[in-house]
């Protein structure tokens, strides 16, 4: 995101403050801050959750202490039941991404859904790149694409959990160009390159952050970016829309999210927070490192986002033969 | 850069007051947190990241690098005194160490894992300094085929650890097995033996089961015996808490096989510190001279497991440094510290950062002498424990397991959990069950299901692939010869017989 769309991002955000009853008592916190993750220490929520922390901390912009608190489990299901639970808690906040919206979707027992949560603010979008081995003779996106129609199930992808983004990017792809390959789950991000690396699969939609040093050093290429802009980092890779494939780009996004129906006082409290600490030099930081998309929205454009997030990711799974219970 | 002026900087820049004061930091608190069951290195890594945001990187990774390891050292220590393994590499410790203490040989059961954890340690950091980059690309011929065939290795060892019954460690095995399943399935997202609990979504953790069926379980059968007072006996006298020269000795093969089996098992992205010490026990009771006093207190079954797993730490430091991909949690989150201080682990590092790259590796010598110092002196303390009379010991060991199933992911679930898995551990022991192959069926089947399923969606279906690729076919002969060695004896008596 540019930051003529930050601006405009921030004045919207402002406004919608500016437009609250001012009548209310205002809320500020007087005990520690909870900052529920499904993800264990190291975990990529829990890294976001740690370095959002440390820029409100770093920017002095709490006057209370926040904490992490993992909550690991069914893939983000046991944190928002927990968050769940804490109705009327103004204490508590949260951190959704993806699998907060997919997994209610195909398991009975993730029974809580991001429509039950209060959203507040949506924060970053994680970009994504096609990526083959440097040594591939596959130079193109359209070159890959045409190999995988000629080789149908032939070729193979690695890629993590069938919900997760990379398995839909695969299913769009296919939906898009009739090819067809096959998707290989491994279960962390280095067994995944691995297989990448070692010439066992052909491709990978890989984060820009773990394919940096390997396109840099010549083991990989990327191909095309799974983006509706090209970042400023990869000026020279073309978006898959640009490289000729016109598909929906299926989002990986990270955001905060409240307990159920949070007065409106603690959720403009929430809300600026979080804007400030997006505008912090530590957040920034943050972003810069781990080549993110800057994405901050206000509450009601989050749960627009986030129920549109919905039906697009219940389209492409139905698509790919995923079996929805919701 | 080559490799000795490389390793004479890195010492120039360890060597630094505050890169040493550093080092001794994250190397204590490592032990410290090895030796707290629950607790492990790679949450303590993440609470303390914040923390090192001021520091120099070179410090900073040379810190956190050092509780990854220092909790390898002190993982033993309760595993062999108290049957409650601090960390997961360390669970097959607790099978001859424990057996070892009840001997009245705790005290050497620590040195002894001090000293293979020293040695072994030593052998992966050496490995690491000198060929990092061909161990990268050899460990990258490594795929799922090879997963597979090293895990039915794991497990046909598993079968050697049945003890008396076949029958019996068998079906601990496939409880195992069974157990280890439970969760959502990683290929289909679709959840097993879940029950309509979203606790179990995210299936069984180790640490829960294996406090369970080792720790809680001996407290019961302790009590169920009425043992009194004192648990287990305590020579007086510091010769008889070090490791006699008889011992030493018994173990020299085992510091080999921990040493190289780890070290190998280390540079595999897909496999970590638990599996190698496991394999590496396994190959230890293999190949030894009297397999059958395995599981009753022998020197070896310590210093094969703790060695491999701190061999692990030099193997798996290297795909991390050399091509940025981390084969675990811990490893993961180093990795985002490095990348947080805005060092790019990868191919270019040694060049681009060699001030952290050789820093960091010419630490790991220096930790790794200051944790046997930290280490060995401590031996005669720590067997003191077993003084404390058991009505304080054990209502001490069920706090500390309560809270370390608690601190795993902060749920009383896993406290519910971990109650079953005593009494489970429990009537197995009564029942005369070894809970061994149920542990290690536990670690394995995982990672064996998985690395089949991928196998076959490789080959779409191809059965072969298990056997044309020469790593994999030599595993897998391996593993069906470990199968039959055991029935040998058995042919060559019915020879006899008939001849």
């Amino acid at each position: 995101m540019n930051r003529r769309n930050l601006l405009t991002t921030l004045v919207s955000l402002t406004a919608a403050l500016a437009a609250a009853p001012s009548a209310q008592a205002e809320f500020k916190p007087t005990r520690p801050l909870e900052l529920v993750v499904h993800s264990g220490p190291g975990g990529g929520n829990d890294v976001m959750g740690r370095a959002l922390i440390a820029a409100i901390e770093e920017a002095k912009l709490s006057p209370v202490r926040i904490q992490i608190s993992n909550k690991v489990g069914g893939g983000g299901a046991t944190a928002a039941s927990y968050i769940a639970d804490k109705k009327g808690d103004p204490n508590v906040i949260g951190i959704f991404t993806s699998v907060w919206i997919t997994n209610p979707l195909v398991q009975q027992e993730a029974s809580v859904t991001m429509r039950d949560l209060t959203p507040i603010s949506l924060m970053v979008l994680e970009p994504a790149l096609v990526a083959v081995r440097a040594d591939s003779p596959y130079k193109s996106m359209a070159e890959l694409m045409d190999a995988a129609k000629a080789n149908p199930g032939k070729m193979k992808q690695s890629g993590g959990s069938p919900l997760a983004r990379d398995a839909l990017v695969r299913t769009v792809l296919q939906a898009k160009t009739g090819g067809r390959w096959a998707f290989i789950s491994f279960p962390s991000g280095g067994e995944r390159i691995s297989a990448l690396l070692g010439g066992h699969v052909d491709m990978m939609v890989i984060e820009p952050q773990e394919a940096g040093e390997l396109m840099r050093s010549g083991k990989l290429r990327a191909l095309a970016q799974v983006a509706d802009a090209r970042l400023p980092e990869f000026k020279e890779i073309p978006t898959l829309k640009e490289a000729g494939f016109d598909v929906p780009n299926p989002p990986q996004p990270r955001g905060v999210v409240g307990p159920p129906g949070m007065a409106p006082d603690v959720l403009a409290y929430y809300v600026d927070l979080i804007a400030r600490a997006g505008k912090s030099a530590g957040w920034q930081k943050f972003l810069r490192e781990g080549l993110l998309e800057e994405k901050l929205l206000a509450p009601k454009e989050t749960a627009e986002f986030l129920a549109a997030t919905e039906t697009q990711m219940r389209g492409i799974l139905s698509e790919s033969g995923v079996k929805l219970v919701r | 850069m080559d490799v000795l002026s490389g390793l004479a900087h890195g010492f120039a820049v360890a060597f630094e007051p505050a890169n040493l004061m550093w080092c001794l930091v994250g190397c204590f608190l490592g032990t410290v947190v090895g030796i707290l069951p629950g607790l492990g290195p790679a949450a303590t890594i993440a609470m303390l990241l914040p923390m090192t945001y001021g520091m120099s990187p070179t410090a900073g990774i040379i810190m956190l690098t050092g509780i990854y390891y220092g909790a390898k050292y002190g993982g033993s220590t309760t595993s062999i005194l108290l049957n409650m393994p601090g960390e997961s590499s360390s669970v097959v410790t607790c099978i001859d160490g424990y057996q070892m203490a009840r001997k009245g040989r705790a005290g050497a059961a620590l040195g002894i894992a001090a000293i293979a954890s020293f040695i072994a340690g030593s052998f992966g950091i050496v490995a690491l300094s000198l060929m990092a980059p061909p161990i990268a690309e050899f460990a990258l011929s490594f795929s799922s085929p090879e997963y597979f065939a090293l895990m039915a290795l794991g497990l046909a060892l598993v079968v050697l650890l049945a003890g008396d019954s076949l029958v019996k460690g068998l079906i601990a095995l496939l409880l195992g097995l069974w157990l280890t399943s439970i969760g959502t399935d990683l290929f289909t997202s679709q959840s097993r033996f879940t029950f309509g609990q979203s606790s179990l979504l995210s299936g069984l953790d180790f640490m829960v089961v294996a406090i369970g069926v080792f720790a809680l379980s001996e407290v019961l059968n302790s009590i169920a015996d009425k043992e009194e007072t004192q648990l287990l006996p305590v020579p007086k006298g510091m010769r008889n808490l070090l490791p006699s020269w008889e011992e030493l000795k018994a173990c020299r093969f085992a510091f080999v096989n921990g040493s190289v089996v780890g070290f190998i098992i280390g540079i595999l992205p897909g496999a970590g510190a638990s599996i190698a010490s496991f394999i590496s026990y396994g190959i230890e009771r293999a190949f030894s001279r009297h397999p059958e006093k395995f599981g009753t207190g022998v020197p070896e079954g310590v210093a094969a497991p703790e060695g491999a797993n701190n061999a692990d730490t030099g193997g798996a430091l290297i795909p991390l440094l050399t091509l940025g991909i981390p084969g675990g949690g811990t490893t993961a989150i180093l990795l985002s510290a490095l990348v947080l201080w805005g060092v790019k682990p990868g191919p270019l590092m040694m060049q681009e950062s060699p001030d952290v790259f050789w820093g960091l590796v010419a630490s790991l010598y220096i930790g790794n002498v200051m944790l046997l110092i930290l280490n060995l002196p401590m031996v005669p303390l720590f067997a003191q424990i077993l003084r404390i009379p058991v009505y304080i010991l054990h209502p001490l060991i069920l706090g500390v397991s309560v809270i370390g199933a608690y601190s795993v992911a902060g749920r009383i679930f896993d406290v519910v959990m971990l109650a079953g898995f005593g009494a489970l551990g429990y009537a197995m022991s009564r029942l005369k069950f070894p809970v061994a192959p149920l542990v290690l069926g536990f670690v394995l089947g995982d990672a064996m299901e998985r690395a089949l399923r991928q196998s076959l969606m490789m080959s779409q279906g191809e059965l072969g692939i298990l056997f044309s690729r020469p790593i994999s076919a030599v595993m897998l002969a391996c593993a069906v010869a470990v199968l039959f060695l055991p029935l040998l004896p058995r042919f060559r008596a019915l020879k006899v017989a008939a001849g």
